[in-house]
């Protein structure tokens, strides 16, 4: 086993994880960072489609500015958000975010004549070098500037366990590289988890991978608290077939350069959403959608899991494709583009909640802890939010190292986590594999605890993930017991964390007694700004758990009801 | 839902021949049907062996749900690298049926071999150690240094511009490109960075906001002129960069500007071209190698009796009827 000592440990190589990691670089402190994929090439971020614009860059009016702050507040985030922090990181994104991503190289696709490309509207957004894949480039330019840095990188390695110190801070992280199969013991003054907005617990799952629930799982075994866990946002439009694209979207949003976005189309060829038309204010229109589909769903006209269409057959394809990416998935199949609709489905995507933290210093509730990004409770949706915490977090990190000691960690609780590890290498049961499991886990989770859910479907869910855990965790089988690459010792790891944050995503959802935006209750199907305009605070206690409520402060913008039909409020 | 296949005179002229044999992707995309059987065969690591698996093949199936098929129904241990499933990561490139496929975009077809990319090592299965690329990369500095200090944003610059870099830009590198090139499969015969580190490279190499003394040194460690543009590395792209003709071309371009040294055979080649109106293999060697070759006896002599080159011609200089015009049309070129 290797022991490496570092200032701080980052796990997660998105956009939340690199940016922290080159502002700590910058300030002195030593990073580390662990990637259960390649830095820059897996997880949510690469997914990013356009990028927004905010203040009054590139000729956005006043009324732009605020039209972009409301989408954020009520269409992403249902007022469960901090309006303070979403302003900081307004005027951080209009007066550093993009000179800096400029100044590093990034390119903003401009037309021949030198404009900086932008989609028109009341929110406007901008492309690096292509619409829908401007995560690619901007990924790739992070992770060249880790390298450039010297910032070194376990890649393809899995953090499996916060470790302490003998104070009891959190002070280091048990990993697992996945390629040779050898454990590493980071041990650090402070870590910071940012593995990401997705978790991939449904059957059909937005993220890549690797994805499962880890950060939240680890934090919460290390005492932290969590909050809003059951505001899962949906991606309404994603490819429906094969599986392998079920996270390919055909992208509603506004295009670059055209006045146009997709359309949806149920099975009976009516059209039943169109940004343009239902509603402009809905930048990325994804709950929108959802509350459309919902309605199609109900009168038998389309299902979650397909029997409706998307795609441009009203636009022309040198329009469409004269800035976006949009065009490849038809080529791909074979369709001709755009006269042909593709048949699109649900998919899990962002989990709006998260770690509970302190937004001025991304502190979680546990010392030595600390948040970055969409794994946080804070704020959802969009690869500016998630770097801008890479800033707040290195900064909080900074002010408070001094405070931080280097203590030792807990030797016996490393031998517990290399013993834990080495026995699901053994798995040798007469149950199903690891990815088996895996699979039922996300099965039971888009069947009982999908777009619309109830407390009869969520105790029966409950039970399930219990027999589970009694049942086939202990008796799952691994057919090849070998270090090397095994993806079966990976998805016997994942799977404890899935099971656990399913667990608390139930009992997240159970306590909210409303329906919120994307979080949908056939029991309770009202917004009720009365009792749950409030953040679900999720506490550990003991071994079991609590619920508190918090307020949110609504110094900008504020609900204009109290209690309303969820499907007739527009966010 | 199958689009009919298009005319031929639609059709890009590099498809020309997969158009005629009507291999398009509508047709790629109708082989097969929901529930016929897929015959797979994959190239294992432990002692080479080959299995062979039965699939039943789902609508729109890709390489890449096969191979989750097998792994979830047949072939738990079977290792293989992907990470998003939609052209983005590009972690999951294999070679099936003897060309380079990204595993998430790729059809699947009615019998199919998958092995893992070459000019990598193999980790296990399908699992390729990317980091001799890695290292090519991160050799190469391919980030931008400005040579002017940035002032705003947004700052002045056109697509015109970016126009080569725009499609590097695309690039997601799967090493599709790296394992389909013959001289990167010559190994350590030639110093060739490779088709995917070059289009790493032109992403800011054919950025007009980059320092050229950068972009020299950069290039300087490519060794690009052993490229033979033949093409395979287009050919296999799945983000269809057009990885010759617009990135490493105008790398080239770049490199015989900002570093002619390295550009000594083409400015031989196109000299003598010029001069005489063919080529003249005699000249070519003893521009490039000079006395050096005379180093080589037995292949020289090889030369002469296969009548590969005149020694007479070459020092006389003789030109043939053409010299007029290639004097004039490569005088139009690149000269520098």
């Amino acid at each position: 086993m290797k022991t490496i000592d570092t200032d701080v440990v980052i796990v997660g190589g998105g956009a939340a994880g690199c940016y922290a990691a080159l502002n700590l670089q910058r300030n002195g402190i030593k990073p580390l960072i662990v990637c259960k994929g390649l830095v820059g090439k897996s997880g949510a971020s690469l997914f990013a489609g356009n990028l927004v614009i905010s203040g009054r860059l590139l000729g956005n009016t006043e009324e732009n500015a605020r039209n972009t702050a409301e989408f954020l507040i009520k269409y992403h985030n249902q007022f469960l958000i901090d309006q303070d922090w979403a302003r900081r990181c307004g005027q951080w994104i209009a007066n550093t975010y993009y000179p800096k991503l400029e100044a590093a190289g990034l390119y903003f696709r401009r037309d021949d004549a030198g404009e900086v490309v932008t989609s028109p509207g009341k929110i406007r957004s901008v492309a690096a070098n292509v619409q829908g894949n401007s995560g690619v480039p901007f990924m790739d330019l992070r992770r060249k500037q880790v390298i450039r840095a010297g910032i070194p990188r376990l890649e393809e390695t899995v953090a499996t366990a916060l470790l302490h110190k003998s104070d009891g801070t959190v002070g280091g992280v048990f990993c697992l590289d996945i390629v040779t199969g050898e454990t590493v013991v980071v041990a650090a003054r402070a870590v910071i988890l940012a593995t990401g907005y997705s978790d991939r617990l449904h059957t059909r799952s937005t993220g890549t991978r690797e994805m499962s629930g880890d950060g939240i799982a680890m934090a919460w075994r290390a005492g932290a608290t969590l909050v809003n866990m059951e505001m899962q946002w949906w991606h309404t439009n994603d490819i429906a077939h094969p599986p392998s694209w079920q996270r390919m979207q055909v992208y509603p949003n506004p295009m670059l350069g055209s006045e146009k976005s997709a359309r949806m189309v149920n099975a009976a060829g009516e059209e039943f959403f169109n940004q343009q038309r239902d509603d402009p204010l809905a930048f990325g229109p994804y709950t929108v959608q959802l509350k459309a589909l919902a309605r199609q769903v109900r009168a038998g006209k389309a299902r979650y899991e397909g029997g409706y269409y998307a795609g441009f057959d009203h636009c022309d394809a040198a329009e469409v494709e004269a800035y976006t990416t949009y065009g490849k998935v038809w080529r791909q199949l074979g369709l001709r583009f755009p006269e042909q609709l593709v048949e699109t489905a649900v998919t899990s995507h962002y989990r709006q909640g998260g770690i509970d933290v302190d937004t001025q210093t991304m502190r979680a509730s546990v010392p030595g802890l600390y948040v970055a990004g969409g794994v946080g409770g804070h704020s959802n949706g969009l690869i500016a939010l998630a770097t801008y915490d890479g800033k707040v977090v290195a900064d909080g990190v900074a002010r408070d190292l001094p405070g931080l000691g280097a203590g030792a960690l807990v030797g016996q609780e490393i031998e517990r986590e290399a013993r834990r590890l080495d026995s699901l290498r053994q798995s040798s049961g007469d149950g199903p594999t690891p990815g088996k499991v895996k699979e039922r886990v996300r099965a039971l989770m888009w069947d009982k605890v999908g777009v619309e859910k109830s407390e009869a479907g969520m105790r029966s869910a409950l039970d399930e993930i219990e027999q589970i855990r009694l049942v086939l965790l202990p008796g799952m089988r691994i057919a090849n017991t070998g270090k090397t690459a095994n993806y079966e010792w990976l998805d016997a790891i994942d799977v404890v964390n899935m099971i656990d944050t399913c667990e608390l995503i139930v009992h997240s959802s159970l306590e909210r007694k409303e329906s919120r935006g994307p979080f949908m209750r056939t029991d309770f199907p009202l917004t009720d700004n009365a009792n749950w305009l409030t953040a679900n605070v999720l506490k550990k206690s003991g071994n079991g758990l609590r619920f508190e409520q918090r307020k949110y402060d609504l110094p900008t913008f504020q609900p204009d009801f109290v209690t309303k039909d969820n499907l007739e409020v527009a966010w | 839902m199958v689009a009919e296949a298009p005319a031929l005179s639609d059709v890009d002229a590099r498809r020309l021949g997969q158009a005629e044999r009507h291999d398009t992707l509508a047709a790629r995309n109708a082989r097969l049907a929901p529930g016929d059987e897929i015959v797979v065969r994959i190239l294992r690591s432990e002692g080479g062996s080959v299995s062979e698996f039965r699939v039943p093949y789902q609508k729109w199936m890709r390489v890449l749900d096969v191979l989750n098929w097998i792994a979830e129904n047949k072939a738990p241990d079977l290792a293989f690298r992907w990470f998003c499933g939609s052209k983005m990561c590009g972690t999951c490139g294999v070679r099936m049926n003897g060309r380079e496929v990204l595993a998430c975009w790729e059809a699947a077809e009615p019998v199919m071999t998958i092995e893992p990319l070459r000019n990598l090592p193999v980790i296990r299965d399908l699992v390729v150690d990317r980091s001799p690329y890695e290292r090519k990369v991160a050799s190469l500095e391919p980030w931008l240094e400005r040579h002017e200090a940035y002032r705003e944003f947004p700052e002045p610059l056109t697509h015109r511009q970016m126009q080569n870099a725009s499609k590097a830009l695309d690039c997601i590198s799967c090493m599709c490109c790296y394992s389909a090139c013959p001289v990167i499969g010559l190994g350590d015969l030639t110093d060739f960075a490779g088709p995917a580190p070059l289009v790493q490279l032109g992403q800011t190499a054919l950025d007009p906001r980059n320092d050229p003394a950068k972009v020299a040194r950069s290039l300087a460690l490519t060794g690009i002129f052993n490229c033979v543009s033949c093409y395979k590395c287009e050919e296999v792209c799945p983000a269809a960069i057009p990885i010759v003709s617009r990135i490493i071309e105008p790398l080239k371009a770049k490199a015989a500007q900002l570093v002619p040294a390295m550009a000594k055979h083409s400015f031989a080649l196109r000299d003598i071209v010029a001069a005489r109106g063919r080529v003249d293999p005699g000249a070519l060697v003893l521009r490039v190698q000079g006395l050096r070759a005379l180093a080589n006896m037995s292949r020289l002599i090889r030369l002469l009796v296969r009548r590969k080159i005149n020694p007479l011609k070459t020092l006389l200089g003789i030109k043939t009827a053409a010299a007029q015009a290639a004097a004039r049309i490569l005088g139009k070129g690149i000269s520098e």
